[in-house]
């Protein structure tokens, strides 16, 4: 045997995967409301506006001591928890039904895709005659407009899982259930969950559309009526909410991508 | 390529140059540039017959008026400086727009008054037969309202306050847009709902509602509509300011005397209906809109006279509702300087 000649080669696949760095996210926050506050109190942002952060914090305090942020809280999580339960349920399941079945791909694809540009809000005075005033026409709201995203973003990562992966698996003789459950789902999993990312965002951002109709509370009403009343610290308090419930769906799913997605090195 | 260059400048010179004839033009027609901000409805009508009629121009104003949507956006465009003057309801978010000092109240328009007509209550067929006859019987049933501060969430109040029960035990539904209450009132989702004649006239025709009250029994001299306009146009433009509203009350008296008093010739009604029918209702025959004027006909206060006692009381109810901040004054809302105050 000769010996390798040459000179060594440092490793280089170190790959493009996402590094934590902590605090960024948190110093781009600091410095966008103390800027806000600083603007607001020197009067170079006139109090039309922008209201100042520290008010917007003090409104936060008192809607928590008054007991009012449950009293909206509440009912708002209620309905994107079923709303949003019932569109990405049926969304996942027809996705995936998509992604493995000729018929359905072919049935279905073109109907998620005239539903999708749909604007939701447009067909609120129809869901008020289909499904009243009431919290049926807010579940279904969220529910069809989490559906469409979930449903595209699904059978999306089922078409990406590796064919490699699975002509393997049908070369060592395994089962359609075992292909499916075990290489097709794991594999689609990661772009599920990033489509969840979207989805979930679209039913909060349909909460405030769900509760223009009939809602005495909630987060939505509360920002309809804060904004009607041009009260601009509960309007700010309000999207707040909002935010910090987009920011707790965003942990929960790195979390969740964490906790199961190892393996993807 | 120099010649095209040319060209070019050529055109820019030939457009600053027809800008300036148009900007000198407007000068030498009126001396001040007014925005004027209206809703395409039956009470707005004296801005049209104003303007239509010539009259804000024979003070020196050159009015351009903006159309808006609701009473909300065109208080905020006011506290902008987008419009000078609006006139609507005094909504909550005007009430707020006033305590950061950006709008003030200098005159009143709509009151109702006992014995005219005005809004109506209606309630839903299904309410109806289920015993709601009279408003006295609201406790624990639905009442519709755009939103939290407009005007029919404060009538409900006064509903409530004058036939003796609290206002809490009547459900509010914020519906946001005056098509969706008229469809939920049909369809039996809400029990009830107030609302200018013509269009309750129309449900109860329809048969889609049954009339159950008059406003102007539960709340007699409401001032339902204001005359607003921004902190800096009434403290430093007193002179424009004092030209809109003599121009203004010249249409407010056509107004009255043709629909409320009922003073003016058939020929002078006609007249300003057909005005008023190239803004309001365009789509409706000519009949039907002459109808409906004279069906919603409701006083507007002669010289744009404020209210106070009932405005007064709408600031307090705001207040009490915890709606708007309780630090606003009566002085940071209104200008008395302006008008007759009754």
């Amino acid at each position: 045997m000769t010996e390798l000649r040459g000179n060594p080669v440092a490793f280089r696949g170190r790959g493009f995967s996402p590094r934590p760095i902590a605090g960024v996210g948190l110093v781009v926050f600091v410095v966008l409301i103390v800027g806000t506050e600083l603007g607001t109190r020197s009067g170079w942002i006139s109090a039309l506006t922008l209201p100042r952060p520290s008010a917007v914090f003090a409104t936060f305090v008192d809607l928590w001591k008054s007991g009012l942020l449950w009293v909206h809280l509440v009912p708002s999580l209620r309905r994107i928890l079923i709303g949003g339960s019932i569109g990405i349920g049926i969304g996942v399941s027809l996705g995936v039904a998509i992604g493995l079945f000729g018929v359905v791909r072919a049935g279905m694809v073109p109907l998620v895709a005239a539903l999708f540009p749909i604007p939701k809000i447009a067909l609120l005075p129809l869901f008020v005659v289909w499904f009243g005033i009431d919290e049926t026409s807010k579940y279904a709201l969220i529910a069809f407009g989490t559906f469409t995203p979930t449903v595209v973003a699904t059978f999306g990562a089922v078409d990406n899982v590796d064919r490699g992966l699975i002509r393997m698996g049908q070369s060592f003789g395994l089962s359609w259930w075992s292909i499916v459950s075990k290489i097709v789902l794991p594999g689609a999993f990661p772009g599920i969950l990033s489509g969840l990312r979207v989805s979930i965002s679209i039913g909060i951002i349909l909460l405030v559309a769900a509760e223009m109709i009939g809602a005495e509370f909630g987060i939505g009403s509360y920002i309809l009526e804060a904004g009607a009343l041009y009260d601009l610290e509960r309007l700010f308090t309000g999207v707040t909410l909002l935010s910090i419930l987009g920011l707790i769906v965003s942990w929960v799913i790195g979390g969740i991508e964490r906790r199961f997605l190892d393996w993807r090195g | 390529m120099p010649s095209r260059l040319i060209d070019r400048r050529g055109l820019l010179v030939g457009a600053g140059a027809l800008g300036l004839a148009g900007a000198f033009a407007t000068r030498a027609r009126a001396a001040t540039k007014v925005n004027l901000g209206v809703l395409r409805l039956g009470s707005h009508a004296p801005s049209f017959i104003a303007y239509e009629r010539g009259y804000l121009r024979d003070e020196g104003l050159d009015v351009e008026l903006k159309f808006f949507e609701a009473a909300q956006p065109l208080a905020v465009a006011v506290a902008a400086g987008d419009v000078d003057y609006g006139v609507t309801a005094m909504s909550g978010g005007l009430v707020s727009l006033a305590e950061k000092n950006a709008v003030k109240v200098i005159g009143g328009a709509l009151s109702e008054e006992k014995g005219k007509v005005g809004s109506v209550v209606l309630a839903s067929n299904k309410a109806w037969e289920a015993g709601l006859k009279s408003p006295k019987d609201l406790a624990g049933r639905s009442f519709g309202i755009t939103t939290a501060g407009s005007s029919f969430h404060f009538m409900a109040h006064k509903i409530a306050q004058a036939v003796g029960i609290p206002l809490s035990s009547i459900s509010l539904k914020p519906l946001q847009k005056l098509g969706t209450l008229v469809a939920s009132l049909s369809s039996g989702q809400i029990d009830s709902w107030a609302i200018q004649q013509s269009i309750a006239k129309k449900m109860i025709n329809e048969g889609s509602a049954k009339l159950i009250g008059t406003i102007s029994d539960y709340a007699p001299d409401y001032q339902v509509t204001t005359v607003f306009t921004s902190t800096a146009n009434a403290v430093d433009n007193r002179d424009k300011t004092k030209a809109f509203i003599r121009a203004y009350s010249r249409a407010v008296d056509d107004y009255d005397a043709a629909f409320v008093d009922r003073t003016a010739t058939q020929a002078e009604v006609d007249a300003i209906t057909r005005i008023l029918h190239t803004y309001v209702s365009t789509s409706s025959p000519f009949e039907d809109v002459r109808q409906m004027l004279v069906d919603d006909a409701t006083r507007i206060n002669r010289g744009l006279a404020l209210s106070m006692k009932s405005v007064v009381e709408q600031l307090e109810w705001f207040k009490a509702e915890k709606m708007v901040k309780d630090t606003i004054t009566a002085e940071m809302l209104f200008d008395t300087s302006y008008v007759k105050i009754i």
